[in-house]
């Protein structure tokens, strides 16, 4: 009984103190990017190249993920008795040189492939957390790929987009080429000449088609390219014109923009064309359609308050509310594949065009460029979301801009002869 | 007549001495409870805190305008790939540039100009007409100073790694108790409770161990050196 007496005696000012103290809320952290350094490469003499470029474009890659720096590999002499396991490691050089993740890889060449494997260490926990063996990849560029997909899979748990690519259209004299780029802007590969005006390209999400809008019969139809057998067919004629499409989560739907009596509305239909239906019914001009990750919802621009603005329906077109209230001239909505943020492009109130995000719950907006050019536009999201990709006057002629949602990271990632729009971010290799 | 010094005024102050020595002494006593006896200030434990923020002087920006960031954009990173060609060679005064295929408009490239100009411009600045020539941000209240930049001390170390998954930063909350000592200097803490997320429980230990604080007023600083000041971490 004392003891309990004095138990408590000793309890009651402990308790008076804690509900005294005071208490202060710290939120909205900066993120910056986690420190990685990646040593020098081991290769058989006759792959000293092929290691070379392949690390040079791993580099690339985690810089460009926005969520990695790389170490600069002047701040430190690798040493040559280091081998690829945790005890030959000497993990307090590497801390000295500010490196919490540290890489190490080994690349060989077989004819005209390459091999590989990767080693990632924590140089904190002195202790390999990630081993890969690679066989078998086409070119430097893509072992390096393939390893910063797993570098990034490891530490966000997310897939990595390196894989990926990216489709825009070139504007060359008197045609458009569909080229695809990789993403971080190289590779390109012209899939499809237009001889006319072709614009919006979309991937089907298993990546096997994109779709597009092309002025092939001299008006604005949906036409598809299916990439294996580079064949292009015509996919919707609605109206007076069809432009736009975009599909479905599932893939099983297209939502596009079509024209009667002069005016456009948003209209939904099967992904192979049939079955057209329309779902907005208001007689200002609404177009730009944008799914919703879970198809359940989709935005869309209307004037029907004046000016262009941002809206969000159902599916079935029930239940049409505006979005975007700031701006007067907001357009090209995109949803992320998080379903947390819409992209889009807006005219600020110095008639210069940026790109911007708005939550499609609360209506918040968020900018995403500003005093880069004049124009910032046609913002397309990386499949996991972390990332956008837009076009940019900034260095002349419209090119790409790989960037984070928040802008805080940009990178122009193309130098193309020609001009570039309207980008797609293609979806991850199936 | 009546003798003044024997007068009905005269008796009367000295009915009054009494009188007055009581009140003196009553007055006395009250003035020596009141420097002895200081009650402790009364502090409301339910008022959160407010960060103070010193409000720039200017215009208030139009609520239909669109969001400007408060600070610089990062550079433009150079194209990482070249446009294919031979090098431009530097110009002479005497060099003409090649006659364009077809004659611009001049209408639509006076508008360009006119338009480039006006959004190169330097953007207008907005704030408070009530603000400060050196405030820093577009709105701001008021609140609790100390507490204010305790809180803006911290926050400029709370920094994350950018590879917290997403799903992570949507829950992701620790509380950490600092023990602040009379010279602002934090001389020790603990974790109230974790976050479980070792990635970023480090971060915030690094952060605490990077903050400087000023000072804490002096009324104050026995309670956060003995008791201490808890920090709520979220995103």
């Amino acid at each position: 009984m004392p003891r309990l007496l004095v138990t408590l005696l000793l309890l009651v000012p402990a308790a008076s103190l804690a509900q005294q103290r005071q208490y202060i809320d710290v939120g909205s952290p900066d993120f910056h990017p986690l420190p990685v350094a990646i040593a020098p490469f081991q290769s058989d003499p006759d792959a000293r190249l092929a290691s070379s470029e392949a690390s040079l474009t791993l580099g690339d890659d985690l810089v460009l993920s926005g969520i990695f720096e790389v170490v600069d590999p002047k701040s430190f002499l690798a040493d040559p008795g280091e081998g690829l396991t945790a005890p030959s490691i000497r993990f307090a050089r590497w801390a000295d040189v500010g490196a919490e993740g540290l890489v190490k890889a080994q690349v060989k060449k077989a004819g005209t492939l390459v091999s590989g494997e990767l080693h990632l260490f924590e140089v904190r926990a002195a202790k390999e957390v990630l081993f890969r063996v690679y066989k078998g990849a086409r070119s430097p560029r893509v072992l390096a790929h393939q390893m910063a997909d797993d570098v990034v899979q490891y530490y966000t748990r997310e897939p990595g987009v390196f894989r990926t690519r990216i489709a825009a259209i070139r504007k060359v004299r008197g045609t458009r080429e569909l080229v695809l780029f990789a993403v971080d802007g190289k590779d390109p590969e012209v899939v499809d000449r237009e001889p006319g005006i072709a614009v919006l390209p979309v991937w089907r999400p298993d990546g096997s088609e994109i779709l597009f809008t092309s002025y092939r019969s001299g008006r604005p139809e949906l036409w598809a390219l299916e990439l294996a057998s580079r064949r292009v067919r015509p996919v919707l004629d609605q109206g007076e014109l069809s432009t736009g499409g975009t599909f479905s989560p599932d893939g099983k739907r297209i939502a596009f923009t079509s024209s009667e009596d002069g005016n456009s509305d948003i209209w939904v239909a099967n992904a192979d064309g049939t079955n057209a239906r329309r779902l907005t019914r208001d007689p200002a001009t609404d177009t730009s359609p944008t799914w919703s990750p879970d198809g359940r919802r989709i935005a869309f621009v209307s004037n029907r308050s004046g000016n262009p603005h941002i809206y969000v329906m159902n599916a079935d077109g029930s239940n049409q509310r505006r979005l975007t209230f700031q701006g007067n001239y907001n357009q090209t909505p995109r949803w992320s594949p998080r379903g947390d943020l819409i992209a889009f492009t807006a005219r600020d109130e110095r008639k210069v065009f940026d790109v911007f995000t708005v939550s499609p719950e609360t209506g918040k907006i968020g900018r995403v460029t500003q005093d880069q050019g004049l124009t910032n536009e046609e913002p397309s999201w990386a499949p996991n979301g972390r990332l956008l990709v837009f076009t940019s006057d900034r260095n002349g002629l419209p090119q790409l801009v790989v960037s984070t949602p928040t802008g805080d990271r940009q990178k122009v990632v193309t130098g193309d002869a020609a001009e570039l729009c309207t980008p797609a971010w293609g979806p991850l290799p199936q | 007549m009546v003798d003044a010094a024997t007068g009905p005024l005269f008796l009367r102050r000295e009915r009054l001495w009494p009188v007055v020595l009581a009140s003196a002494a009553a007055h006395a006593a009250i003035l020596a409870w009141g420097a002895l006896h200081r009650p402790p200030p009364i502090v409301d434990l339910e008022q959160k805190p407010i960060v103070a923020k010193l409000v720039r002087l200017g215009e208030k920006r139009p609520e239909a305008f669109l969001p400007r960031k408060e600070e610089a954009p990062p550079p433009a990173a150079p194209a990482t790939v070249p446009i294919p060609g031979p090098a431009a060679k530097p110009p002479t005064p005497a060099a003409r540039s090649a006659p364009a295929p077809t004659r611009p408009d001049p209408l639509a490239s006076a508008m360009n100009r006119i338009r480039r100009e006006q959004a190169l411009s330097a953007p207008p600045r907005y704030g408070d007409p009530s603000g400060s020539p050196e405030g820093e941000a577009s709105d701001a209240e008021e609140g609790d100073r100390y507490l204010a930049l305790a809180t803006q001390a911290l926050k400029a170390n709370y920094r994350l790694p950018s590879t917290l998954s997403e799903k992570d930063r949507m829950f992701l909350k620790a509380t950490v108790v600092l023990s602040i000592e009379p010279d602002g200097h934090i001389s020790g803490f603990r974790f109230e409770q974790r976050s479980g997320n070792a990635a970023f429980d480090d971060a915030l230990e690094r952060a605490v161990r990077q903050t400087r604080l000023p000072p804490p007023p002096p009324e104050m600083r026995e309670r956060y050196r003995s008791v201490g000041l808890g920090v709520h971490f979220h995103m």
